[in-house]
């Protein structure tokens, strides 16, 4: 196998692998994600139970964040295993991507109506040894911004390359 | 929604145990809300090439669920600050999987707790902690 985690992938590390990228939050696909989950709380659905719960209105859901600012991609840009080539991926000679964890930290709700800005940067790539043999673990930061210019939340994900 | 307070929680108190179950229809709209064409989620002979028994169950529903489980604990007065998991193994469409929790510290009105997802056979899916605030009834 080539070196798992090459010189490239590690000077890559620091650099803005996607975004700012910049998305409203609807009702629709808030809601969409929240069913699509069997997340049926409240506080994503009812006006008034939100405002009763101290919320300007509807709030989303704490994770949904992640998936808003998902751009669409033509299906030309489709890999064999269904996922896009990812142009701020490190070059990793990988043949699988597994998830591998995430970590949150909120900072501020996110309402209905809210445009929130994304900005993911390349946060370490090392090469680990596992009981399957060697992988490569890949960490993601990333930063979400308000309209007013507010840090509504941070995440930290994981990604597993073998 | 039921609404614990500050007052009413102790350093080893165990949340309410929630059982689950995933369609594979629930996995597709998933994958669709959340533009995830990834396809060990959709196509089981394709999941067998990388090494999966199955389609399985993405990492992220897993981690809304997991959000969810605290969430629906902490009441709609509460507020989620952190949380955060870790995959150790896969989940598997129609069969049970299984949160349970335990409150690990009370500090001024943080509370942090431990959840655990594990399958019928008792295998840990993903461990994970969350820290939220909670309301007195002051």
């Amino acid at each position: 196998m080539s070196d798992l985690v090459p010189p490239e992938a590690q000077a890559m590390v620091g650099e803005v692998t996607s975004g700012p990228v910049t998305a409203e939050i609807t009702a629709k696909e808030s809601q969409r994600y929240a069913q699509a989950v069997d997340d049926l709380n409240p506080l994503y659905f009812d006006e008034a139970a939100a405002q009763a719960a101290g919320y300007r209105t509807i709030i989303c859901p704490p994770t949904f964040l992640d998936h808003v600012v998902v751009s669409g991609r033509p299906l030309s840009d489709l890999r064999t295993d269904g996922l896009f080539r990812q142009p701020g991926s490190p070059r990793l000679a990988m043949k699988r991507v597994m998830f591998g964890g995430q970590e949150w930290d909120w900072e501020a709700p996110v309402h209905v109506g809210d445009t929130v800005t994304a900005t993911q940067r390349l946060a370490g790539v090392e090469r680990k040894e596992g009981s399957r043999g060697p992988f490569a673990l890949v960490t993601w930061e990333t930063t979400f911004v308000n309209q007013d210019g507010e840090v509504v939340a941070r995440c930290r994900l994981q990604g597993i390359s073998r | 929604m039921n609404q614990p307070y500050l007052e009413d929680v102790s350093v080893g108190d165990e949340l309410p145990r929630v059982v689950r179950r995933a369609s594979r229809a629930q996995l597709f709209l998933y994958s669709a809300a959340t533009w995830n064409p990834h396809r060990i989620h959709y196509d089981a002979d394709y999941a067998r090439v990388e090494g999966h028994p199955d389609v399985i169950v993405h990492g992220p529903l897993q981690g809304a669920w997991l959000t969810q489980y605290v969430t629906e604990w902490m009441g709609p007065a509460g507020r989620l600050l952190r949380a955060g998991w870790q995959n150790r193994a896969s989940a598997l469409p129609d069969q049970d999987i299984a949160f349970t929790g335990r409150i690990t510290a009370v500090d001024g009105d943080e509370v942090s707790v431990e959840v655990t997802e594990e399958d019928a056979d008792g295998r840990v899916l993903m461990p994970a902690s969350a820290v939220v605030r909670l309301p007195s009834r002051g």
